[in-house]
């Protein structure tokens, strides 16, 4: 009985990209501020290796029942309505409060 | 200067396909990880919402990311931590709770022993249906 869940890796592709982008915007931010001439790509410096393996994992589980959690709600909603399908109605129902827990 | 504007449009370009192809990977995820969970009450979900929930959670992880990365710069450290992920659960007593005792059980699979195997799969079965609870 397996349980799906998200890829490691990919989460993992999904941090390094949002990491890259601020370490990026936070270099640029810094020489307009000093003015420095010389910009080649920066990004190396501030690129962190963070991401220990078990945070990743953590991080797929906390995806997954982000999603699971989504879905199940969603599906309490329409098995009271009495459909057999998850539909929009349904969704966004339950998506404040969805929002709020996360 | 003029060079430095086009290597950014030319980054922003890169960094767009990349966020595309992710994004494409990420909602084959989600899709499995949906159609599992919606079979198991019985029901179907149309293509359109499982775009949105894909997005969303993918949102969602690009947020996730950046609140783990300020957690750890805040705690003065250089790579992330379970705690910190942990941490970015705060809103819902009952998630972080679920992703503690999940992170414990991950801590004892290190020393990878036999008889901690059987307790993790009661301990996450618990977990998931203790999050179900969550609505009033």
């Amino acid at each position: 009985m397996e349980e799906k869940t998200f890829d490691p890796d990919l989460i993992r592709a999904i941090f390094k990209l949002v990491w890259e982008k601020r370490g990026a915007e936070r270099e640029k931010n810094q020489l307009s501020e000093n003015e420095a001439e010389a910009g080649p790509s920066t990004t190396k410096r501030s690129r962190q290796i963070p991401a220990n393996g078990n945070a990743l994992k953590l991080s797929c589980e906390l995806l997954r029942v982000f999603v699971a959690e989504a879905i199940q709600r969603a599906a309490a909603i329409a098995e009271a309505e009495g459909s057999l399908k998850i539909e929009a109605t349904h969704l966004e129902r339950i998506l404040p409060q969805l929002l709020l827990d996360f | 200067m003029a060079s430095d504007v086009e290597r950014g449009e030319e980054e922003e370009e890169e960094e767009e396909s990349a966020s595309e192809l992710l994004r494409d990977r990420f909602r084959l995820c989600t899709i499995s990880i949906a159609e599992t969970e919606a079979k198991r009450n019985g029901m179907e979900i149309s293509q359109p919402i499982m775009a949105c929930i894909s997005d969303l959670a993918f949102k969602y992880a690009k947020q996730l990311a950046r609140d783990v990365e300020l957690f750890a710069q805040h705690a003065g450290r250089k790579s992330i931590n379970m705690e910190d992920v942990i941490l970015s659960a705060h809103r819902n007593d009952h998630l972080s709770a679920s992703l503690r005792s999940f992170s414990n059980n991950l801590k004892a699979k290190e020393p990878q022993s036999d008889r901690k195997r059987k307790k993790i799969t009661k301990k996450e079965d618990k977990a998931a249906k203790e999050v179900l609870h969550i609505d009033s």
